[in-house]
């Protein structure tokens, strides 16, 4: 197949790549230091506790290793990096009163239209806080919390502190570490025993200084028989330095629970994304991460699903699209803790212009979970001579009753396909948009409605220009 | 005329001087490699849980300072097939490596070392290539088609010792011949002391058109562990059929490799593997794809009982502009008991855009459907399960094109697999 499609594919503008000059309120020296982690813990008037954490975290930073199999991140330069850096005082919960310059960034984005529309409440982040979180009163009435992160500690200390850093420990990996040492801003969701929140919840990330390091962190908790769907998208400027985005989300599914996270990662191409995501499935719990990546130079993440809970479920949907520089390293992890659980994991990627998507993945089966099932399937499109794909799943069972299933395939764009459109008169371009979208469909289709469009808009735009 | 048997005096443990006494009076070139091989040896640390290929296995037991090679005769002997004089008077050659060095030094100096170099990442692999002594060497010269297999049983003997055989087979430009190896032997069992070693090379390369059928069976005893690496080079056209049963030793690590560096090449490659007790396999495979329009086919099938732990990592590698590359994987796994631990990682690294890479990994019980369908027609639930894991592995077996050979693994399956606690 000859270029012209991957051109149509990938390769277009990146519309977010503008930035704004906005004024900092709070910027510390660069470089991870404990005096940083003071002066954020003074700005933000945090207990003793998260301060010591925060040290605790820094140290494990400093010591710990990058794991052998994740190359490429070798040549960050973490002193080169602002590590808490805002334009803002204070989160606020009318649009009005977020400071008009941030506003206006924020509406180039379209954001603040959508939240009328269809969303049960939504949150802006930029750099390192909050500029605006609300939530639906019909939801707060019933009790659905829905704050930054920084406000939910405050607001409701135990809820916080019994759940915080209990499913992602700084322990876990060096940029789990990172981001306990500085995180600032996320979200905090708690939904009560029964509730179901039928509209989603939304969160904006944007980057917008340069050389800067973003650690949002994220804590859902879904009570039992609760449900709630968040949904995260996010961008950042082009510069021609790198910046990092290193977030934590972790979620608590209880009993007969269900919880959708999607995310729409769109970074600029020197963007960093290392993000740990972990859900903890009790009994009966679903958990659908929808994720999808298409921007960023380098994205390492893999949601993850513990099954702690008899019968639990948990469902991974990964999209990715590798284009010029970007190596999108992602993928899912299930591990069963306890019997009768199930898990699916269904990865598609896409690469070209040189891009490389790799699919990595975890199921492991302990001992004790018995009458486990477990389905994965991974489809990979390479759309030219230049570009890589790769897969690196890891199956680790203990044990004689599970069922585990992977299956994978990487191919390009079937020629009889393509042959076949064109001889009913579909130009060979819009041939091979269809052949793509078809590709990506069952995993597109997951996605709501607004986050649908813009993945098919994103894909299309990007074909733009492309001769035939 | 064969060089005399080496004589030295062998200290314990692995020292250069064992080296230098098996390299006295062989040719220059091959005493340079063995050394560079032994530098690789040294350097390289004794592998640990920490590495990633590693970490679910134990081999604590093996003291390598506790080893002493035998100073008349190798460790591990071979015993090859008488072959007909109908072949040696078409050029056929098939001799133990020593003769073969005297003989044919010069293919062999075109064809030794070049697959498993010096420099391999192993440090098994390269204490092998250090310090091996004997071998099988296989020639098939152009458009010869030996059509009887030809058949090298290595057996090891003596105990808190080491064999390294090789093999080498040379299958010129549209010639084809079957190989069969047999690995068998080693201590007694109940014998204690630090378990063997086995740490074998065979290095295979099938010219243009050439055809190889390779057949490997490995059925040591039990205080041996096994480090085998076999890598082939496939050219143009050619193509090279592989069945590997694996069914003894305590520990084994296997590393097998198809390099495809000729249009149109295929190489099929085929396991079974049967664990009990507290066996401990690792199946490494990789299908190099160093030129486009190449096919390749893997399917490593075992079973697992008791407490034995497998991993199974197999890699498809395309390397840029292997356009046309046609590469299947499949790793089927049969978990018998609750104590057994398998892993199973199947890779695949693709550079180029014009091709099929498929792969597909499972691990499963017996189907409860099945057994009560066999059960209702009047088998005892042992014999229904006998009969369900032998069905499983049969597609391997139907691979294997020499009749008594087929049998003779049919037999080893059977018996492990029949076999009362």
């Amino acid at each position: 197949m000859s270029n012209v499609a991957t051109d149509q594919i990938l390769g277009g503008a990146y519309k977010e790549g503008f930035h704004d000059d906005l004024k900092s309120v709070h910027k510390v020296p660069k470089g991870p230091t404990h005096a940083v982690i003071d002066y954020m813990c003074d700005v933000k008037g945090e207990p003793d506790w998260m301060r010591q954490f925060r040290h605790r975290s820094l140290d494990l930073f400093l010591k710990q290793d990058l794991p052998a199999w994740m190359p490429g991140l070798r040549d960050i330069d973490y002193d080169a990096i602002t590590y808490y850096m805002s334009p803002i005082d204070k989160s606020a919960n009318k649009w009005e009163d977020v400071p008009e310059e941030i506003r206006r960034t924020y509406d180039k984005l379209g954001i603040a239209k959508e939240e009328q529309k269809l969303l049960g409440g939504l949150g802006a982040q930029i750099d390192s806080e909050m500029a605006y979180h609300n939530i639906q009163e019909s939801l707060s009435k019933r009790g659905v919390i829905f704050l930054s992160c920084d406000e939910g500690m405050k607001q409701y200390p135990d809820i916080f502190k019994e759940h915080f850093a209990k499913s992602i420990p700084p322990e876990d990996n060096k940029f789990a570490a990172l981001n306990s040492a500085f995180w600032s801003g996320g979200s905090f969701v708690y939904v009560p025993k029964g509730v179901k929140c039928d509209v989603p919840l939304s969160v904006y990330f944007r980057i917008n200084a340069e050389q800067f390091g973003q650690f949002e962190r994220t804590l859902i908790i879904c009570e039992d028989d609760s449900f709630c769907h968040y949904v995260e998208g996010c961008s950042a400027p082009v510069y021609t330095t790198h910046s990092v985005h290193a977030a934590v989300v972790e979620i608590f599914v209880k009993d007969r629970a269900r919880c959708r996270y999607t995310t729409i990662q769109n970074w600029s191409t020197d963007v960093y994304n290392l993000v740990t995501k972990r859900a903890f499935l009790y009994k009966n719990a679903v958990m659908e991460w929808v994720d999808g990546n298409l921007g960023s130079k380098r994205t390492v993440k893999y949601p993850s699903c513990y099954m702690v809970g008899e019968g639990a479920h948990g469902e991974i949907l990964s999209l990715a699209s590798a284009d010029k520089g970007m190596w999108q390293d992602a993928g899912a992890k299930l591990v069963f803790f306890a019997p009768n659980c199930t898990g699916r994991i269904n990865s598609k990627s896409i690469s070209g212009h040189g891009g490389r998507a790799s699919y990595r993945g975890l199921v492991q089966v302990n001992e004790e979970a018995k009458n486990c099932r477990v389905q994965v399937n991974c489809d990979a499109l390479i759309l030219d001579p230049v570009s890589r794909s790769d897969t690196y799943p890891v199956m680790e069972i203990d044990g004689d009753l599970a069922t585990i299933e992977h299956e994978a395939s990487v191919s390009n764009v079937s020629e009889e396909q393509l042959f076949y459109l064109m001889s009913r008169g579909i130009k060979k371009e819009d041939a091979v948009s269809m052949i793509v979208n078809g590709f990506i469909e069952p995993i597109v289709k997951e996605l709501p409605m607004e986050f649908a469009v813009e993945i098919n808009r994103l894909i299309n735009l990007q074909m733009e220009g492309s001769v035939g | 005329m064969a060089l005399p048997p080496p004589q030295f005096t062998m200290t314990t443990g692995f020292t250069q001087q064992n080296l230098e006494a098996i390299a006295s009076g062989e040719p220059a070139w091959l005493k340079s490699q063995r050394l560079a091989a032994w530098q690789t040896y040294e350097r390289l640390p004794l592998p640990t849980k920490r590495d990633v290929e590693w970490q679910r296995f134990d081999i604590r037991a093996l003291k390598l300072d506790k080893i002493t090679l035998p100073a008349d005769k190798p460790a591990i002997t071979e015993r090859l097939t008488a072959l007909p004089p109908a072949w040696s008077k078409q050029g056929v050659v098939f001799c133990d490596m020593r003769t073969a060095l005297t003989k044919h030094s010069e293919v062999l100096k075109e064809y030794l070392g070049k697959s498993i170099a010096p420099d391999e990442p192993s440090k098994f692999n390269a204490l092998h290539a250090a310090l091996w002594r004997n071998g099988a060497f296989l020639y098939v010269p152009r458009n010869v088609c030996v059509d009887q297999p030809l058949e090298v049983v290595y057996e090891f003997t003596g105990q808190n010792t080491a064999g390294f055989p090789h093999t080498l087979v040379v299958v010129e430009p549209g010639a084809e011949a079957t190989l069969v190896q047999k690995f068998i032997g080693g201590p007694p069992v109940g014998s204690n002391g630090t378990p063997s070693i086995h740490a074998s090379g065979t290095e295979v390369f099938v010219k243009e058109g050439g055809h190889l059928h390779y057949i490997s069976e490995q059925n040591f005893s039990p205080n041996v562990y096994d480090f085998t690496l076999k890598r082939a080079h496939v050219a143009r056209d050619a193509e090279i059929d592989w069945v590997l049963g694996m069914f003894g030793a305590s520990f084994q690590r296997y590393d097998v490799e198809c390099v495809m560096e000729g249009e149109g090449g295929t190489s099929f490659m085929y396991a079974v593997g049967v664990l009990d007790h507290n066996q401990q396999f690792g199946q490494f495979t990789k299908q190099h794809h160093k030129t486009g329009n190449t096919t390749s086919d893997l399917m490593f099938k075992n079973v697992l009982r008791d407490s034995a732990v497998s991993n199974y990592t197999g890699l498809i590698k395309v390397e840029k502009n292997a356009n046309g590359t046609n590469a299947y994987q499949a790793n089927r796994n049969l978990v018998l008991s609750k104590e057994v631990r398998c892993d199973t990682r199947p890779i695949l690294e693709i550079e180029s855009n014009q091709l099929r890479c498929t792969h597909g990994a499972t691990v499963g019980q017996l189907e409860e459907q099945q057994l009560f369908y066999l059960r209702s027609r009047g088998l005892t639930p042992e014999l229904a399960r006998d009969v369900l894991i032998e069905a499983f592995l049969e597609p391997v077996l139907a691979r294997i094109q020499v009749e008594s050979v087929q049998k003779e693994f049919a037999s080893l399956i059977h018996q492990k697999v029949v076999r009362k606690q």
